[in-house]
């Protein structure tokens, strides 16, 4: 992955220094033919192409933004109810995630998400303990983060 | 009871590059705009608390091996120094000499012995906070 956008960068200064133009606009246009070309030379690469995982991590952020407006529109559903039938609780959500960041991230994308906070992680890292506002079903719960954030968050880091 | 803290220092991992460019930020807008070296100085230590808390004083000293009160140090040598300069000219002292030059990679900048003068403050500010405050740590 960085390897590939090192070789990107380079090819993009190598066709600025061909051109004899040394603008940001010929550095763009080098680094999206440095692109095709790698599309093409995709095969012949260790690791698969790296805009793969530039893609996933912008589909990570709309998932993001998509979740924060459902959630909301949630949050706000159970405040404006006459009625207070919610049942709030504490689950443990067992990871996949293995390094820091991506734990990071998981643990903060459940907390920006209005509903769910995460108040506690396992000495092993292994064990996300989440706190719900509403969770008539837990293991809904865990599956609906695990099918959402987490797959996500694989797709960027597999 | 040890807690887990994984999320606290690898957010401030993160937030530290972020807050140390944003005093570098402040520390070379002082001429013009709000802020200056003290301010600067402040930030860069604040960045640098934000690391005690995520971590511990062992970890921060052996990440930056310096002496907070040796800073302390340079920092006045520095503003002593630019001080002591204007006498080299035959002028009275703390007079600040500056002018427009065209720097390789900046193109028209103005230059100002302020800013040397700037620099030492800078030095200065960081080096008491972080004595002040490693002092109050270590000690029981």
């Amino acid at each position: 992955m960085a390897f590939q956008i090192l070789l990107n960068f380079f090819l993009a200064f190598l066709w600025m220094f061909l051109q004899v133009s040394f603008s940001s606009s010929t550095f763009i246009v080098g680094y999206l033919l440095g692109l095709i070309l790698m599309y093409g030379m995709r095969r012949f690469f260790k690791h698969e192409f790296y805009m793969r995982r530039v893609w996933a991590v912008i589909y990570l952020t709309l998932l993001f933004f998509k979740e924060l407006i459902l959630a909301n529109v949630d949050v706000l559903k159970v405040i404006l109810k006459p009625k207070l039938d919610i049942q709030p609780g504490i689950f443990a959500l067992p990871t996949e995630l293995k390094s820091d960041w991506e734990i990071t991230l998981l643990a903060n994308l459940i907390t920006l998400t209005p509903g769910t906070l995460v108040i506690d992680i396992s000495d092993d890292n292994k064990v996300l303990y989440v706190h719900a506002i509403d969770v008539p079903d837990v293991q809904d719960a865990i599956d609906g983060i695990k099918n959402s954030f987490e797959k996500a968050i694989m797709e960027v880091s597999r | 009871m040890k807690t887990n803290d994984v999320i606290l220092q690898t957010a401030s991992k993160v937030v530290f590059f972020i807050i140390i460019l944003f005093a570098i930020h402040l520390f070379f807008a002082g001429h013009y705009h709000p802020g200056g070296g003290f301010v600067g100085g402040l930030m860069t230590s604040g960045a640098i608390v934000l690391l005690l808390l995520a971590y511990d004083i062992k970890t921060v000293s052996q990440g930056f091996p310096i002496d907070y009160k040796i800073l302390i140090g340079v920092g006045l040598l520095f503003a002593a120094g630019t001080a002591a300069g204007a006498l080299l000219f035959n002028v009275p002292l703390l007079t600040h000499a500056f002018g427009d030059f065209n720097l390789p990679l900046f193109g028209k900048t103005s230059l100002h012995t302020a800013m040397l003068f700037d620099t030492g403050v800078y030095l200065v500010v960081i080096g008491v906070t972080m004595t002040i405050i490693q002092t109050i740590g270590e000690s029981e």
